[in-house]
């Protein structure tokens, strides 16, 4: 059977680049950070300007990887996050002395580890793909070497991930010894007539309960706050953003493939937990005076609303979560992003006073801040109200009308919370003075990108949308 | 002859895009107030001009509209940029316009600082509004109803007074909540109307056709009036209005009490009814109800407030009570008294709010127990306040007389218990309004006042307020005959409506 290697160019192109980083790391003792990124920079870009243009020739790649228009449509977004964080995050590195070769680096594996997860169609690679990407996020969070914050952080991550990836594996151990493949298609679906049904589902309980501790689902969340807030912003935003895009890639392609019986049972508990994260992300996140920890809990409600959408995937949803992600990502990393860009080298900014004022003397970064938690709460004219209205329409179409009833009650109370940032950042003045960088290059780049491509897909997201349909009408399988 | 129903386009867009030049022109104060007076006057000028042109009702995919476009914008989702003119919208952006005007021109020498971002968000609220009363598509509706909150919100909260803080949130956790469950309903008919009819839109035209269920019905217009009875504001969720009016600057009193307030008594004409009007007629008791609780309570609570800005939103309250008795009774008189008092609203109570702005400019103080004998010192100021609080009493001869007697009489025919009821409470009306002309202009001063009278720009926009005040209450034939196509026309999107008269 003949391999066309060129369909996995991009996979190929991001290795071979985090290889090349680590090389020019090797052999310049220097290790001038201007080299590192653009390299970084050069792989992401190429990576997903591939995945963007090339058709592969045979999508299914040693029965391994599917790389049809589903797993392009989460490369290019992978790839768009990775040069947004690479973007934020390098002025940001420099200033704190991690701007190495690892840094750099990391992030590209970590890239890779997320495309292998969206496109993997055998359970072994898809294991391999979450592992990479777990282990470059351990020390990715604990990079910066000054602070006891990010080692706290980074060391919750290593044990709440190998936790998770236990269960996983037993998870998965399971499902082999139920169905005899590990065929991600053929365990959920095809089974042999004497395949035993509690443990199929024994084995889909635990493969969630791992999922479930990655993308922060109640009752797992519960590192989430810590982590982010230990983390350097733009790592938090990197992890924020990518690691749970690739994980709900996963998760739709499971929920998609599951059999008829298993789902019945499935749902429901999809349903409960939904419910759950959204309730418990947005009513902590009311209370906080840290705005990361903040964050991070919104994030956690943002997964609440994914969730919501995931339950109805098989009534046609698909179109407003692959949107709603897309969203979320762009969200994410600009409140992150921002975060960071305001930050003093000292350390992030977090404590809510610190807020108060800058809306004036720091105005653009605080616009870009503003316009992405505008777009969290889902107010027009941004895409995050796009975001949730697709969202919303897909479940009452699926009639899940008392689901979509706590996802607005939860909403409500998100406003709340959001509004409590922009009142510190424009309606109370300045509280210190506060030591932050200039803006640089990278940053307004990545800022004004992300502001446009927010206002621009809130009033005009056709041109997404009829990609997103096209991806739909093809069932990932 | 150009088509002038591109006339639509321009009126949308032209406030948005003053507000960045606005905006741009920030640093140079001067520069930036004429640039935004200047661009709300070409607006006025267009809007009175299609005013001019009087326009004929046509028939088109989107109903009977005096002027209409519709072009595509999503089409995946069926919505499209629709907007349709009727009477009762050409009158309100007439107010709009008018209203944003009077805005700049009072915050002329009050606003020092960030001049720029100031017009930025009095130009976009304009275009928000404009858009708002323009639009034929649900969707197009409710992002514009959505968006109004932006602008308001840092209206209120950065140029507002001691509180605002407080009074800007407030604001938006109530509108943004009831919106929210608007939300769901309008998805939920979106859906509802896809189902039975293959095709999925956005439309008002095609949503106002789907058949629904009595319960479904209810329980949609009732998120519906939940938005909408926040926005107008009906007891109990009305909580918001006066602190919202009482912490806002002069210029976003003005807008809020004039324009923001009418968004929600529009919604429900054009939309509420003519969308579920089974259950809009089976709640006409309960909005009679909530119409009279509204004058009552407002009017208690009146009468024992001692901030003269408080004191103005409380009978905002009362005002829009009465009009939504008007609504409840659903005979032509009334609701062309409704239709007619929200324009008089929007200008006597403005100019209350306006002469409250510069009395508050002068006296460092709102409480008008520590006036009084102003008539002596600042006499043409006091004749102009005298003459205001007249007509927001409802003295013959003055705008809001015509009104007031349009919707009386209108439910003396109908149900008259409650019309007696009603008048009552526009006695009520009557009675502080005159214990704050007493305690403010008459009697002898509390407290030694040494300040100027009114200078030519203050006078210059009173007189244009005072204007139509006079000419609406002595000449209201042709405005009252605009709403008429408006009534027919939603009378004609509703058959159930139409078998009441």
């Amino acid at each position: 059977m003949q391999v066309y290697w060129l369909d996995i160019l991009p996979i190929l192109i991001l290795a071979a680049g985090g290889l090349l980083v680590f090389c020019a790391g090797a052999f310049l003792p220097r290790r001038p950070a201007w080299l590192l990124f653009t390299l970084a920079l050069a792989t992401a870009l190429g990576a997903g300007l591939v995945a963007a243009l090339k058709t592969p020739a045979n999508p299914s790649f040693l029965g391994m990887l599917n790389l049809a228009a589903y797993a392009r449509f989460f490369g290019v977004l992978f790839m768009v996050i990775t040069s947004l964080t690479l973007l934020l995050a390098y002025r940001y590195s420099q200033a704190r002395g991690f701007a190495g070769d690892e840094f750099f680096a990391l992030i590209l594996y970590a890239a890779l580890g997320m495309v292998l997860v969206a496109a993997a169609t055998h359970w072994l690679i898809f294991f391999l793909g979450l592992e990479l990407l777990s282990i470059s996020l351990y020390v990715l969070i604990a990079i910066r070497r000054d602070t006891a914050a990010a080692q706290e952080a980074g060391v919750k991550y290593f044990i709440m991930g190998a936790v998770a990836s236990a269960f996983l594996a037993f998870g998965i151990a399971l499902l082999y010894a139920a169905t005899g493949t590990l065929d991600i298609q053929a365990s959920l679906s095809s089974w042999p007539a004497d395949a035993p049904l509690p443990v199929i589902m024994l084995a889909l309980a635990l493969i969630l309960v791992g999922l479930g501790f990655k993308i922060s689902m109640v009752p797992f969340h519960l590192w989430t706050p810590d982590v982010y807030e230990g983390a350097p912003a733009p790592v938090t935003a990197f992890l924020s953003t990518g690691s749970k895009v690739a994980l709900f890639a996963v998760l739709v392609r499971l929920a998609l493939n599951l059999g008829e019986p298993a789902w019945d049972l499935a749902w429901p508990a999809l349903w409960v937990l939904a419910a759950l994260t959204m309730a418990a992300g947005n009513l902590t996140a009311f209370h906080q005076t840290r705005i990361k920890r903040l964050l991070a809990y919104s994030s956690v409600g943002q997964v609440g609303y994914l969730l919501m959408a995931l339950v109805a995937v098989k009534q046609g949803s698909l179109p407003a979560l692959l949107f709603y992600l897309a969203v979320y990502a762009l969200m994410d990393l600009g409140a992150f992003g921002m975060l960071g860009a305001l930050s003093e080298t000292r350390e992030d900014l977090d404590e809510l006073v610190d807020f108060q004022g800058l809306g004036y003397s720091r105005p653009w970064r605080s616009a870009i801040l503003a316009v992405c938690l505008l777009s969290l709460a889902g107010l027009p004219p941004t895409a995050g109200f796009l975001g949730k209205l697709l969202l919303f329409w897909a479940v009452i179409k699926a009639k899940f009308i008392i689901l979509a009833v706590i996802g607005i009650l939860t909403a409500i109370i998100s406003i709340y919370y959001y509004f409590k940032v922009l009142v510190a950042l424009y309606l109370r003045p300045a509280s210190r003075e506060l030591q932050i960088p200039r803006l640089d290059f990278g940053i307004g780049l990545a800022g004004a990108t992300i502001l446009i491509a927010i206002v621009w897909l809130g009033v005009n997201p056709s041109s997404l949308l009829a990609v997103i349909t096209n991806i739909s009408a093809i069932l990932p399988r | 002859m150009m088509n002038p129903h591109i006339l639509l386009v321009v009126i949308v867009f032209l406030p948005l895009v003053g507000s960045f030049v606005a905006l741009a022109t920030g640093k140079n104060k001067r520069l930036c107030r004429w640039t935004a007076l200047t661009f709300s006057c070409i607006e006025l000028a267009l809007i009175s001009f299609v005013f001019f042109l009087d326009p004929q009702p046509q028939s088109g995919p989107t109903g009977i509209w005096l002027l209409a476009v519709d072009y595509p914008w999503l089409e995946v989702l069926g919505a499209r940029f629709g907007l349709g003119l009727d009477g009762l919208s050409l009158m309100l952006l007439l107010l709009t316009a008018f209203l944003t005007v009077i805005s700049i021109l009072i915050s002329w020498e009050v606003i020092q600082d960030k001049v720029g971002s100031f017009h930025f968000f009095l130009l976009f609220l304009e275009g928000c509004l404009v858009g708002l009363f323009l639009a034929t598509d649900v969707l197009l509706f409710y992002l514009f109803w959505e968006i109004q909150l932006i602008p308001m919100f840092f209206l209120i909260g950065i140029w507002g007074h001691s509180n605002r803080v407080y009074a800007s949130v407030k604001f938006v956790l109530f509108t943004f909540g009831g919106s929210l469950f608007m939300l769901i309903a309008l998805l939920a008919l979106y859906v509802i109307h896809g189902h039975q009819t293959g095709f999925y839109t956005f439309s008002l035209y095609e949503l106002a056709q789907t058949t629904l269920s009595p319960t479904v019905e209810a329980w949609l217009y009732a998120a519906f009036l939940l938005a909408f009875a926040i926005k107008i504001p009906l007891v109990p969720v009305h909580t918001w209005l006066p602190d919202a009016h009482t912490e806002a600057p002069t210029a976003g009193s003005v807008d809020l009490a004039g324009l923001l307030l009418k968004t929600g008594f529009y919604a429900f004409f054009r939309f509420a009814f003519p969308l579920f009007p089974g259950a809009a007629q089976a709640s006409t008791p309960l909005l009679l109800a909530l119409g009279l609780i509204g004058m009552f309570y407002a009017a208690w609570i009146a009468l024992a407030q001692t901030d003269i800005k408080r004191l103005v939103a409380y009978s905002s309250i009362a005002h829009m009570g009465l009009m939504v008795i008007g609504l409840g009774i659903l005979n032509v008189m009334a609701l062309s008294g409704s239709l007619l008092q929200l324009i008089n609203h929007g200008i006597s109570t403005s100019a209350l709010f306006v002469m409250v702005g510069m009395l508050d400019e002068r006296l460092g103080s709102r409480d008008f127990t520590q006036m009084g004998g102003l008539w002596k010192k600042i006499p043409i100021f006091s004749a102009f306040f005298l003459f205001f609080a007249m007509s927001s009493l409802g003295l013959p001869g003055l705008n809001n007389f015509v009104g007031e007697i349009l919707i009386l009489i209108g439910a003396f025919q109908a149900r008259p218990v409650i019309a007696i009821l009603a008048f009552i409470g526009v006695i009520l009306g009557v009675i502080y309004i005159l214990r704050l002309v007493q305690d403010s202009l008459f009697g002898e001063a509390h407290a030694e006042h040494n300040f100027e009278d009114l200078k030519p720009r203050e006078i210059f926009i009173l007189v244009i307020m005072a204007l139509p005040v006079l000419y609406i209450g002595l000449h209201p034939g042709p405005i009252l005959k605009l709403f008429d196509s408006s009534i027919i026309h939603m009378l004609q999107q509703v058959p159930l409506l139409a078998q009441n008269f």
